[in-house]
């Protein structure tokens, strides 16, 4: 088939070459006109050169039906129209414009070629066959060997990581007990949903909650701002899930990178509304979804059960929330369910695990420092928590978002470095998620001040110096760079976006264009919104690096030098614990302090080893209560209430 | 006689998620000025519930966006509606 492509347009005819490239590649004869042509000579040409269709493109917009219009009369006066087949395209045209002014159809900007190839075959089946990318879920972190590569560092780390294991041997708390349940149970119905909500509450799990919990099993009685979802609307809610995935082609991001993956937050409070915003995500690109629980949850003894939607931030974890949240997902989006920072991180871990999340995220001093719960307490939940990650192949990643509360960068950093060699000890792996934003210490040092870009830089390759780990910069990146006009907010996100892409990290978290919206819920444009400017970003740069400025070396190595001797520091306190208690990994003076919630939660199984019992001994020396206690408690056996 | 409901219409608010973003520029005096003609407007479009999300006034006016919420996280949404 031969076919005339026309410009009727003074100088733009870059469409109608692309099309021809197109066309010539499915193996159509192609002539293409030059532009500032007449449509007399259009017409002449499609005679002369015998075509079987014409093309005719006009960029330009304004009066454009007055224009085909007399085309058509045109090409009609000479025979052409009527006998030889003529599609129009351009900026303002649609095929429903072609087919009124009697035209075989018409092309617009976001045509495929696809489309126009069935157009000229008059197979609307061809246009089924547009070809999306195809997403398949990386294998994520990507490959990394886990090497502490400065010898000081990794001696540090290793002593720190001795007392941990020494520290927690033989304790055990009402986290893990419950874990242990909730495995047992899970392992009952076989991961079922429907059967492990069915299951009676056991007195062995409610004798190890807080009363709120208590309550919700044996009264019915929800947490203020939550309620029970009916069955009908979780049935139309799914309806509307299996609609959307039906209607769903993949998007990829990253334009010429394999990497960074792009990961959002969600926690509206509702698992329904979550699901539909990550649809939204998931077609806009995002790769991954991080789930956010309310910091209630956190600070409470025990898990509610069922669906249950929350009217304030944070989505209750729940087993029956997070199987909605699984089920709506596409099969290529990475799933983290985060368990970090409570006294319910070991059992969150176990629930995310039945449910098939690809990850976890975990980290002792942001949770004792920052989120509110005891250090004993978390330092013996978290060891189980990454021991559990690692028996379940999760990978977990560590946050350290400490810093945003004020502690200085390379304190936040050690505790990550901390948390990622337990994990290497412990089988698992470990991923760093260091903030790339304008964080309070930065802010008040003024290291930001010329730009966002060269401390940034500086600390990624800090982390990249000290250790071969996977980096996933968060959470979200560009916090406190955000503003509530929705056009900086994008453009700042997908700014530090293509930073992280130039740093070369495994993957990023990144905001909505609410970020900065403290008043209300954020939408859903919100997120498609901020994923559209990233995709932009990542199409402008390519594979450009981005070049900071000389002085990103010499604040690389300062980090470095500031890490080491904070992970001295603590190594060379009595216990790990004890240095959390202490301050060293953030105090008072940084905007944090060691939680109180789990006090005296620590249960003793086993004589304490002789690191416990010194660190006990230091606790009552330091003539004030001491912060955890060895709590005996006898264990009852699981038995469920008839 | 009532639309069966196979034929009854569908109201397009119902379709959306969350909310509605109206994003314009005002001709006003002052931020003050801007945040009553604003908020006069939202509720003559029928939302109940709206939040100035942001408002920049300077010279002739203020630059807004502002939300009217049809769902909100916790209600029962319309889009769940048969």
């Amino acid at each position: 088939m031969k076919i005339l492509l026309a410009p009727l347009d003074p100088v733009h005819d870059a469409g109608l070459k692309l099309i021809r490239r197109r066309l010539e590649a499915l193996g159509y004869t192609c002539v293409l006109l030059p532009p500032d042509i007449t449509v007399e000579e259009i017409g002449e040409a499609a005679l002369r050169e015998q075509v079987d269709m014409i093309f005719i493109g006009r960029t330009v917009g304004y009066g454009v039906e007055q224009l085909f219009q007399r085309v058509r009369d045109v090409l009609t006066r000479q025979g052409v129209f009527g006998k030889i087949r003529v599609a129009i395209g351009g900026m303002a045209v649609t095929d429903e414009l072609a087919k009124r002014l009697g035209f075989e159809g018409g092309y617009g900007p976001h045509t495929t070629i696809e489309e126009i190839h069935a157009l000229i075959e008059r197979n609307p089946e061809l246009a089924r066959h547009v070809t999306h990318p195809v997403k398949h879920k990386p294998a994520f972190p990507f490959r990394h060997d886990y090497r502490v590569k400065l010898a000081e560092t990794r001696r540090y780390l290793d002593r720190i990581v001795d007392n941990i294991l020494e520290w927690t041997e033989g304790k055990t708390s009402p986290g893990i007990r419950r874990a242990r349940i909730t495995e047992a149970q899970l392992r009952e119905v076989k991961g079922s949903v429907e059967d492990y909500t069915a299951l009676p509450f056991t007195r062995e799990y409610l004798a190890l909650c807080d009363p709120v919990v208590v309550d919700f099993f044996q009264k019915n009685i929800c947490p203020p701002t939550v309620r029970q979802l009916s069955q009908d609307e979780i049935a139309a809610y799914f309806r509307r899930i299996e609609q959307a995935q039906q209607q769903f082609h993949p998007r990829v991001l990253q334009h010429d990178r394999k990497q960074p993956l792009v990961f959002i937050q969600y926690g509206t409070g509702c698992p329904m509304m979550d699901g539909l915003h990550i649809k939204v995500a998931e077609s806009r690109g995002a790769d991954g979804v991080l789930h956010f629980d309310p910091a209630w949850g956190a600070r409470t003894e025990g898990l509610l059960d069922g669906y249950l939607t929350n009217a304030e931030d944070g989505t209750p974890v729940t087993y029956a929330n997070l199987a909605l949240i699984k089920r709506s997902l596409d099969r290529a989006t990475l799933w983290s369910v985060r368990a970090h920072r409570g006294l319910n991180t070991p059992e969150i871990v176990v629930l995310a695990a039945y449910l098939g999340a690809d990850l976890t995220k975990i980290n002792i001093p942001y949770g004792s420092l920052c989120g509110g719960t005891d250090p004993a307490r978390l330092t013996v939940d978290g060891v189980e928590a990454v021991r559990l990650a690692a028996r379940f192949g999760m990978p977990f990643d560590i946050p350290t978002n400490e810093e945003l509360a004020g502690v200085p960068p390379h304190k936040a950093f050690a505790g990550m470095l901390i948390m990622a060699q337990l994990g290497r000890r412990l089988g698992a792996k470990p991923i760093l998620k260091p903030l790339l934003c304008h964080g309070p210490h930065i802010l008040v040092q003024g290291w930001m001040e010329q730009n966002y870009v060269d401390y940034n830089c500086a600390k990624i390759r800090a982390l990249q110096a000290v250790a071969d780990f996977p980096i996933w910069p968060g959470e979200p990146i560009g916090f406190m760079t955000h503003d509530e006009e929705k056009v900086r907010s994008a453009a700042t996100t997908a700014l530090h976006a293509a930073l992280c892409a130039s740093l070369g990290v495994d993957a990023v978290t990144v905001a909505s264009t609410d970020e900065a919206f403290s008043r209300g819920p954020i939408t859903a444009a919100a997120r498609a919104s901020a994923l559209d400017g990233i995709a932009e970003t990542f199409r402008f740069f390519g594979q450009t690096d981005i070049a900071p400025s000389a002085r990103v070396k010499e604040w690389t190595e300062q980090l470095v030098e500031q890490i080491n001797r904070t992970l001295k520091a603590v190594a060379d306190a009595p216990s790990f614990v004890e240095a959390l208690y202490g301050g060293l990994l953030g105090d008072r003076e940084d905007g944090v302090y060691p939680g109180r919630a789990g006090r005296n939660s620590v249960i003793v199984e086993a004589a304490p080893a002789a690191s416990t019992a010194r660190a006990c001994r230091a606790a009552a020396a330091r003539k004030r209560p001491a912060r955890q206690s060895m709590l005996l408690r006898a264990t009852k056996p699981a038995r469920r209430c008839a | 006689m009532p639309a069966s409901p196979e034929t009854a219409p569908v109201n397009p608010r119902d379709r959306i998620v969350d909310a509605v973003d109206v994003e314009s520029f005002v001709l006003c005096e002052s931020e003050r000025e801007a945040r009553e003609v604003i908020g006069q407007l939202m509720a003559a479009m029928g939302f109940d519930r709206h939040v100035i999300v942001s408002l920049d006034f300077n010279g002739p006016g203020a630059h807004f966006r502002a939300r009217g919420y049809v769902n909100k996280p916790g209600d029962r949404y319309t889009w769940l509606r048969p």
